[in-house]
């Protein structure tokens, strides 16, 4: 990952505090608590019959309001296990609980970030960042007040009433960021939300998410193949293993998030917890 | 989609046409304003050809009538009250069996693109029927309801209502499957997903649909009211052909012609540019 420019962290950082005392942040759902036991998943192939082990015993706890990045070679099942969380399959064994009640399907409890864009370009940029709460049924009024606080805090403004193909990557993946906060679930699941967007798009996206995070108080799991990114972000790295995934160690980020700046990346800790991480992944590549 | 009306009336011109296409916002330059209006060069074309084939060749009034006697019997047709009231019963028996094949055939697309097994259990269904056209099954029809306004009515609903069923479904299954997923991990039911997914997914391949079961069930329709004789254009130019008043019958062709141009210019291509061309994702 390229290296943040001082300069650059020091200016956003300025406008996260501008943003933070100048605007009400809306209230936040206490963060949900998430458990996996033993969750093992198979894919089976429809026409041939092949069965494909993607997810091998996974025990894993997210704790309200932490931040989990989910870290491991492409195809070793991370994304399965966050399809799991968010009740979008069935695991073939073991059980999601959120907040000790059993996952049997998507809910509005478990939000989700997709890799693919997953805005609806018949929608505006308004409408889609209200949809979450338009589905809730939340009245009119209030659902502007989030959406126009969203709107502010992920750059959107003037670009409330432009469709989605009229955005660039970044913008469109800052509306799908911004959509599921506004609709506030108590765990937000990201899936390599940022792949797609060029590397300093993706460095602006990280550090609105980290200021994102800070401001409120849902769990958030995210999942990357990029060792920088998930050491940046996590509280906890989660590394796992090639298929069929299994977590293969848990690396603590012992700096918290509203310290990590460049200088803090910087610090020899920090480098050496980037390679420790790095290690593990990569001997799992070989 | 917008270009195939220009497109399919003649090919020489559907080279250059696809040019202002390619630009959506539609530069301003020049060339852009006069190359929408080739469309009028194939039909000047033909008119051409009709022209020259009658003085220069000598074609005879029996065979093909000059441009004269078709204005004549235009007019002729509208003065005693035929034309307009032929015209109305056609247009209203299309517009009633089309709106019957969207209300009908939306659904059913909706629900057979959703469901899992729809597309392999129903795809060569649909197809076997899109092939016995209208006018195939009129015989039946009208054995089933007599030379009756219902004959008419059900060939048009038949036949509009294939495309309508299949293009729906086919526009379902094109929706990226991460749309369900946002929506569903937002709290969605399926009375929303149909609603702010699938409705809004399908609506370029639905008006593509309706466009091609408007089409088809128009010419269902003629072929409908030569056989039963209840008035409408094709009864007209049938009627027509009685007396050899050959000004009528090609009057009356070239009418139906231009009221498709008509009912497909001005209301199915303003929905599309309302929707599908605003949000981006035509299709085509």
């Amino acid at each position: 990952m390229v290296r943040r420019s001082p300069a650059r962290a020091g200016q956003l950082l300025a406008d996260h505090d501008v943003t933070a005392t100048s605007k009400r942040v809306p209230p936040t759902r206490q963060g949900g608590r998430i458990v996996c036991r033993g969750l093992a998943h198979t894919f089976v192939n429809a026409r041939t019959g092949e069965s494909v082990p993607a997810l091998d015993t996974v025990d894993l706890v997210i704790e309200p309001g932490e931040f989990v990045t989910v870290c491991g070679p492409s195809g070793c099942g991370k994304t399965t296990l966050l399809r799991a969380i968010a009740g979008l399959i069935t695991p073939t064994q073991g059980q999601v609980s959120c907040d000790d009640v059993v996952v049997r399907g998507p809910g509005k409890d478990r939000g989700v970030v997709f890799q693919e864009l997953a805005i609806l370009p018949w929608r505006t940029v308004r409408r889609n960042i209200a949809h979450g709460l338009e589905i809730q049924r939340v009245p009119k009024h209030e659902r502007e007040e989030r959406v126009a606080y969203f709107v502010g805090l992920m750059g959107l403004s003037g670009f409330e009433d432009k469709y989605p193909h009229e955005l660039s990557g970044g913008m469109k993946q800052r509306v799908a960021v911004a959509r599921t906060w506004a609709a506030n679930p108590r765990v937000i699941l990201m899936d390599e939300p940022f792949a797609a967007v060029d590397a300093q798009t993706r460095l602006t996206l990280q550090e609105e998410l980290l200021r994102i995070s800070i401001m409120s108080s849902n769990s958030i799991m995210f999942i990357t193949h990029n060792v920088d990114e998930a050491v940046f972000l996590g509280d906890r790295v989660v590394v796992m293993t090639k298929r069929p995934g299994r977590i293969k160690a848990i690396v603590p980020v012992p700096v918290p998030r509203q310290e990590r700046t460049v200088e803090a990346m910087a610090d020899p800790q920090f480098v050496l917890l980037t390679d420790q991480v790095l290690h593990l992944v990569r001997g799992e590549v070989q | 989609m917008r270009a195939k009306i220009a497109a399919g009336a003649g090919d020489a011109s559907a080279g250059p046409q696809l040019r202002p296409r390619g630009s959506v916002t539609g530069s301003p330059r020049g060339p852009s304003r006069i190359l929408p209006l080739l469309f009028v060069v194939p039909f000047l074309v033909i008119i051409a050809a009709w022209v020259l084939a009658k003085s220069a060749f000598g074609v005879s009034d029996a065979a093909l009538p000059s441009i004269g006697d078709v204005i004549h019997a235009s007019s002729q047709l509208i003065d005693w009250g035929i034309l307009p009231y032929d015209v109305a019963a056609s247009l209203y028996r299309i517009a009633l069996g089309t709106a019957l094949a969207i209300v009908i055939g939306v659904p059913l697309g909706l629900l057979l693109g959703t469901s899992r097994y729809g597309v392999i259990m129903f795809g060569p269904f649909l197809r076997f029927f899109r092939a016995v056209s209208g006018i195939a099954i009129l015989p039946l029809l009208i054995i089933w309801f007599g030379f009756t306004e219902t004959t008419i009515q059900v060939a048009i609903l038949y036949t509009a209502l294939i495309p309508i069923i299949f293009s729906t479904m086919v526009g379902v299954r094109t929706i990226p499957p991460a749309y369900r997923d946002a929506i569903e991990t937002m709290g969605a039911g399926s009375a929303r997903l149909i609603r702010d997914v699938y409705l809004p997914g399908a609506l370029a391949s639905i008006v593509v649909g309706i466009r091609l079961g408007v089409g088809y069930g128009w010419r269902a329709l003629i072929a409908g009211e030569m056989l039963v004789g209840a008035g409408g254009l094709g009864f007209m130019i049938f009627g027509a052909l009685q007396f050899h008043a050959l000004g009528q019958i090609v009057a009356g062709m070239i009418l139906i012609g231009l009221l498709y141009l008509v009912i497909d210019r001005l209301i199915l291509a303003p929905v599309e540019d309302a929707t599908v061309r605003r949000w981006g994702v035509q299709r085509g």
